[in-house]
């Protein structure tokens, strides 16, 4: 009886512990996470590779957790990781060589970026994707008279929001300033870059503070739950928002299901310009692929125009090489890349890129500026006095860093400067 | 001198204010488990559009459309299974290791034993982030990593804290002289223990495992980290659900509650057990 019992519990637990030999190439991604995504990216997107792909998405903790064990142990399953750029630096010292694929159709600029501060080419660029504003078409009747919505200026979007804060005694105005909510890129990439014509250095400048009282003016006519925001999409769908600003692959749900009640266009524009940030998510492959070749393989196949299409389709990031857009894309494509074009094509555009060279204390950087916005916006603390704390937090970021500045700042020699 | 007269208006009054707020606290505290779950489901089952439209619906619609789609998700049921057989290997694996260490802790004196108590509840002290990347390291090294054992002994550890202190207020509260008169008639150590001990124990031991079987089925960050293509349903879902459309939200909710309810519903009466409610 009792030996039996042994056997049965060796069985099941030889049984639990084989696992199936993985043939396929494991896609690691830790972009494509909601459902829908994960299921057109391997439905649409991955479908179509010979190799076999195992798309697997994970938030981007257990994504960097998981990479770094696997590159501890020095073996592992993943085979083609696919991250932010951001999400990359931790790991430069661990990523293969991948000069040998044929990338020449995507954009120089890019390719550097994928260099990661390197002379090898650490990831390759999948796709890129940035933000916009997006409002109900109810919304349009309070435009301030004269204001051309494909070239608003912040003071105009102030106007515009207290129009309807007045007019339907609620404040209308959405920001995703919640847990999940991307609120540092609009400081890093938008407010400030259009009132100082800079991300970092100009950070306690004069102009900073103006920009930071520009956006408490507009706070006052901003739905107060926003701090529990992350998607806008759902509070436009819902009514809860007229006038938002978020990422494009999270205003695409809204485009889609009422594409006649939204609009989409550019970020307002400042006193310094119309600052923008572009957002490029790559691929790369692990020193400990099994499989480099396949991985390889895997990347190549990404790159080709139907796959890019595809991948827009799938997840809202747009293509990374030139492509000829098919006339059936879905309405949240044609609406967010109109509102692309005016933005980055404008007189006064100010494109922003992510923080380059800061290694793992990305974090931290955005923290500086989360914090920055509820000491001031949440704590209504005197924005000086935050701005000069703030400041010091920055700088140490950056020395500790050792990371040159980036655009929009000027370059510079050693550690970017926080004036 | 008895006092056969009706107790003053006063007091009945007072009785009768108790009993009601008695009842009305009885009545929130239902509604406060029953009405996010009715919810859940009135919205899982409606379709996208009144999800979020307003006003809310009271009754489902009966659209299966975001039910739907969430069943076709490739690896759902997969993931499903892995979560069962994880969660039962985690009970088996808590009471076996628990059990046994609850006994000892109530019917033996041994040196260290303060030491071990509080070492028991130590596992429960590191945050399971700051554990998973040695963790997953050492488990890719020997080759447990991304098999249901492999996460479900980090799961048992987790759970046998409760596992060891659950069982050992039980064997506490079974009187030692029932064990010294199984012996005096006979029975060694270990048929006292299965013939008297363990009938009078086990409705709190099956108790503990439920306990187990929850703390497996709800863990997030050592199962997105430890397993990959044997995920478990909670962090299957959990990462993607988050930042997936309100209506899929409701649908992937409610999966991950069904298949709970439905156990700790099946196994109820032993967890009141648990709570020295007696088992009727």
């Amino acid at each position: 009886m009792k030996s039996r019992l042994k056997l049965t519990l060796l069985a099941t637990a030889s049984a639990l512990i084989s696992t199936n030999a993985i043939a396929e190439t494991l896609f690691w991604s830790s972009q494509a996470t909601p459902i829908e995504e994960t299921q057109a990216m391997r439905e649409q997107v991955l479908s179509g590779f010979d190799g076999g792909v195992s798309f697997q998405p994970a938030d981007p903790g257990p994504w960097l957790t998981r990479i770094q064990a696997e590159l501890g142990a020095g073996s592992g399953s993943i085979g083609v990781l696919g991250a932010l750029h951001g999400d990359f630096t931790p790991l430069a010292g661990n990523l293969a060589d991948l000069s040998g694929i044929d990338a020449s159709a995507v954009s120089p600029g890019f390719m550097e970026l994928g260099l990661l501060g390197t002379d090898e080419q650490k990831y390759i660029p999948w796709m890129q994707a940035t933000y916009v504003m997006a409002a109900h078409t109810n919304a349009l009747e309070y435009l301030p008279d004269g204001a051309d919505l494909m070239a608003l200026s912040y003071d105009e979007l102030i106007a515009w929001a207290a129009n309807m804060h007045e007019a339907t005694g609620e404040p209308r105005f959405g920001f995703p300033a919640g847990p999940q909510g991307l609120k540092h890129r609009f400081f890093q990439g938008y407010l400030l870059p259009a009132y100082t014509g800079s991300m970092v250095t100009e950070f306690r400048s004069d102009s900073a503070e103006e920009a930071w009282t520009a956006f408490l003016e507009l706070w006052e006519h901003t739905n107060p739950a926003s701090t529990n925001y992350s998607f806008m999409q759902e509070q436009l769908i819902s009514g809860d928002a007229w006038l938002v600003f978020d990422h494009t692959a999270r205003l695409a749900d809204a485009f889609n299901q009422q594409p006649d009640d939204f609009v989409a266009f550019p970020a307002p524009a400042g006193p310094a310009g119309r600052g923008f940030m572009p957002v490029l998510a790559g691929m790369a492959v692990p020193e400990t692929a099994q499989d480099k070749d396949a991985a390889m393989d895997l990347i190549s196949y990404m790159l080709a125009p139907e796959t890019q299409i595809a991948t827009l389709r799938a997840t809202n990031f747009f293509p990374v090489i030139d492509v000829d857009f098919p006339d059936d894309m879905p309405p949240s494509v044609q609406a967010a890349g109109a509102a692309i074009a005016a933005m980055s094509g404008a007189d006064d555009a100010l494109p922003a890129l992510l923080p380059v060279g800061l290694g793992d204390l990305g974090g931290q950087f955005n923290q500086v500026y989360n914090d920055t916005f509820e000491r001031i916006v949440l704590a209504r603390q005197p924005v000086r006095a935050v701005l000069d704390d703030q400041a010091d937090a920055l700088r140490r970021i950056l020395d500790e860093a050792g990371a040159p500045c980036w655009a929009p700042d000027a370059a510079s020699d050693g550690p970017c400067p926080v004036n | 001198m008895t006092d056969t007269s009706p107790p003053p208006a006063p007091q009945l009054e007072a009785r009768r204010a108790g009993r009601f707020l008695f009842y009305a606290g009885v009545a929130l505290l239902v509604l406060w488990v029953l009405v996010p779950i009715w919810f859940l489901f009135v919205n899982a089952l409606s379709a996208p559009s009144e999800v979020t439209g307003f006003p809310k619906r009271i009754w489902p619609s009966f659209d299966l459309a975001s039910v739907q789609f969430f069943l076709q998700f490739q690896g759902v049921t997969q993931a499903l299974w892995n979560s069962v057989k994880v969660a039962v290997l985690t009970m088996i694996l808590s009471i076996a290791m628990g059990a046994p260490a609850g006994y000892a802790l109530s019917r033996f004196d041994f040196p260290g034993k303060e030491f071990f108590r509080v070492l028991v509840i130590m596992t429960r002290a590191f945050p399971l982030p700051l554990l998973a990347l040695p963790l997953a390291v050492m488990f890719i090294r020997t080759g447990l990593d991304d098999t249901v054992l492999g996460l479900a002994l980090v799961h048992a550890m987790l759970a046998l804290p409760f596992a060891v202190l659950i069982t050992f207020s039980l064997f506490s509260g079974i009187p030692v002289e029932l064990e010294e008169a199984a012996w005096t008639l006979g029975c060694n150590r270990l048929q006292a223990f299965i013939k008297v001990v363990l009938p009078l124990a086990l409705p709190g031991i099956m108790a503990s495992a439920v306990f187990a079987f929850v703390i497996s089925w709800n863990e997030v960050f050592a199962a997105a980290v430890l397993t990959i293509e044997n995920r478990t349903l909670t962090a299957f879902l959990l990462q993607s659900l988050n930042v997936s459309p309100l209506p899929l939200k409701f649908a992937g909710g409610a999966a991950l509650v069904m298949p709970a309810l439905i156990f700790i519903f099946a196994v109820r009466k032993y967890l009141f057990a648990m709570w020295g409610i007696a088992n009727r």
